[in-house]
């Protein structure tokens, strides 16, 4: 049985890791207006992607957040 | 009458802490992942605007007459609009390059170096290759955008340009 320390510990984890996703969102971004100022499509598009995935992957993990 | 969504302990010790009105790690979480929501939005439309917008490329036109630029010399015009500042030299007798004067780091305007024979960007000490344009050293991440001449019927004419 979980106990309330395990599961504040899972809670701060997952606020922790979905923090990282979303710096790495922010890094991302810049990627994407670099690619921008490039014209690069094919870059433009793969982060695109990327960036989806990982707010994609941001909500699931939200998910496991206890209320 | 009591409310039953409260818990017997707070009814009976209504004690309220100062920060029991702070936004909760749940609802923190929910603004972070709202915001990775909308930063990938923001990353689909990016590269969606690069997919879509059009670069004007230039049309061909004449710069200037051949023997007003000698070899070795650089000139200044615009190209492919008006405000778009970029820069010949005149590598030999029969052969002239062109290309954008703005730096690709931070949009600076580049000169060319006689002594060291490169294009130089003095805001950053970014450096790009005389005949190729494409960065020998510093911060710019790409080369810069090429503007390919022509010489006809001794005028030096640019013919498009390639960011």
């Amino acid at each position: 049985m979980r106990t309330s320390r395990q599961a504040t510990r899972t809670s701060s984890a997952v606020v922790v890791y979905v923090i990282i996703l979303v710096a790495f969102q922010v890094f991302l971004l810049t990627v994407a207006v670099e690619a921008f100022a490039a014209d690069d499509e094919s870059l433009a598009w793969t982060t695109a992607t990327v960036s989806v995935v990982l707010a994609c992957g941001s909500a699931v993990v939200y998910r496991y957040l206890r209320p | 009458m009591t409310d039953e969504s409260i818990p017997i302990w707070k009814r009976d010790f209504p004690y309220e802490a100062a920060a029991e009105d702070d936004v909760t790690r749940r609802e923190f979480a929910r603004y972070l992942v709202a915001g990775a929501g909308v930063m990938a939005a923001g990353n689909v439309g990016i590269a969606a605007w690069t997919q879509l917008r059009k670069i004007n490329t230039g049309e061909p036109r004449e710069i200037v007459a051949l023997d007003q630029v000698a070899v070795g010399d650089t000139y200044l015009f615009r190209y492919p609009a008006e405000a778009d500042a970029a820069i010949l030299l005149r590598l030999s007798d029969d052969e002239v390059v062109a290309f954008s004067q703005k730096c690709t780091h931070l949009g600076c305007v580049v000169f060319y170096e006689t002594e060291e024979d490169r294009w130089h960007c003095p805001c950053h000490e970014g450096n790009f290759d005389t005949r190729t344009g494409t960065v020998i050293s510093g911060p710019p991440p790409r080369p810069l955008g090429r503007i390919d001449v022509e010489i006809r019927d001794r005028a030096i004419w640019a013919l498009g340009y390639e960011p």
